[in-house]
């Protein structure tokens, strides 16, 4: 059997916030409320492990909203299953997604 | 260029080269969205680039990280001698009224008072730990530890002296901040060779997980290119595993090395 990745809380927050937010840096900093010096270099990680991979959005649709590219960051599999199994032993994260829907 | 692209302009140079573009790329793109929001909390976000980026270099493979050549402790000892002597000369050559170098004041006095007052900021910015080694090769290292010493401390005062036409009573001001500077780097050069032969460490590999800190220990481990050990630097310091640790690897492993 396979065993479940297991994340601090800190990281299993922030691959919430990319999942249920906007998906790029300064959302995810808006969601969990932690800093850049901590929420960079967190997605760093987490897309070292695999669990999160980014992408630069389309020139087009950056110039169409008048502003820079973003780098957008997405949940991998593995990383789908991380958050599955973090939501498990941090039952407050679905709250974080909860708030995240009633703000918009 | 703005206050906040400095900030990220300086950061991003501790970004490995092939990743820098990107990386100020995308700072760039989510410091215009902070922007948007309001520029009050702007220095703050961009302040955390440096931890970003520190996180980066430090675990860039050893391919992609800027090479100074300062591997082997001869060689670094060899550059940091060759500079102090240069900045020693280009002080000569500039020496001025007002200079330490002029008959009468005593250099020496001078440039150890400057270094002592970056003491206290040092110790204020910089953890002064050198981790946990074997203390049959001590001697070795502190050796070493002190000649760098020895040597940053004419060059960073004698680069200051060579500005004193153009900077004037600021080169003391810029001497204290490159001791501060210099003195770091020696403590965090240190802390990354191998105690048996002053070799920098390579070969950073991530070992454990987070969540894992109570049982076992997260962070990087380091190898010495000549099979003398492996360096276990804690990414998140816990009582059992406070500071990094040195492990001896004995000869039967030198095989694998060579």
């Amino acid at each position: 059997m396979v065993p479940e990745p297991k994340l601090s809380h800190t990281a299993a927050l922030i691959l919430k916030a990319i999942h249920a937010g906007d998906g790029y840096g300064f959302s995810v900093m808006e969601m969990t409320g932690l800093p850049s010096g901590t929420v960079y270099p967190a997605m760093r990680r987490l897309e070292r492990d695999g669990l999160i991979r980014s992408q630069w959005e389309r020139q087009a649709i950056a110039d169409a909203d008048q502003r820079p590219p973003r780098k957008y960051y997405k949940l991998t599999r593995t990383g789908q299953t991380a958050l599955e199994a973090s939501e498990r032993r941090y039952p407050l994260l679905a709250k974080l997604a909860a708030e995240e829907v009633e703000r918009r | 260029m703005t206050i906040h692209l400095a900030i990220l302009q300086c950061a991003a140079r501790l970004v490995p080269g092939g990743e820098r573009a990107d990386w100020l790329a995308e700072w760039r793109a989510e410091l215009w969205q902070v922007q948007q929001r309001g520029g009050w909390r702007a220095a703050r976000f961009c302040l955390g680039s440096f931890r970003d980026a520190r996180w980066l270099r430090r675990n860039a493979p050893p391919d992609a990280e800027p090479r100074l050549r300062l591997e082997s402790p001869t060689r670094c000892l060899g550059l940091l001698a060759a500079a102090a002597v240069a900045c020693f000369l280009l002080a000569r050559r500039f020496q001025s009224a007002g200079n330490p170098l002029r008959p009468g004041w005593q250099p020496l006095v001078a440039m150890l008072y400057v270094a002592a007052m970056s003491l206290p900021i040092l110790v204020g910015t910089t953890s002064l730990s050198l981790g946990e080694y074997p203390a049959h090769r001590n001697g070795r290292r502190w050796a070493f530890f002190a000649a760098k010493i020895a040597l940053l401390l004419p060059l960073v005062f004698f680069g200051g002296l060579a500005f004193w036409t153009v900077l004037g009573g600021m080169s003391v001001h810029c001497m204290l901040v490159g001791y501060v500077m210099v003195f770091r780097w020696a403590i965090l050069d240190q802390r990354r060779r191998c105690p048996e032969c002053l070799r920098l460490v390579s070969h950073p590999a991530p070992i454990g997980e987070p969540s894992h800190v109570f049982l076992e220990w997260y962070g990087t481990e380091f190898a010495c290119v000549k099979g003398h050990g492996l360096l276990h630097v804690p990414e998140i310091p816990t009582v059992s595993f406070r500071t990094q640790k040195w492990v001896r690897l004995d000869r039967s492993w030198r095989a694998l090395f060579s």
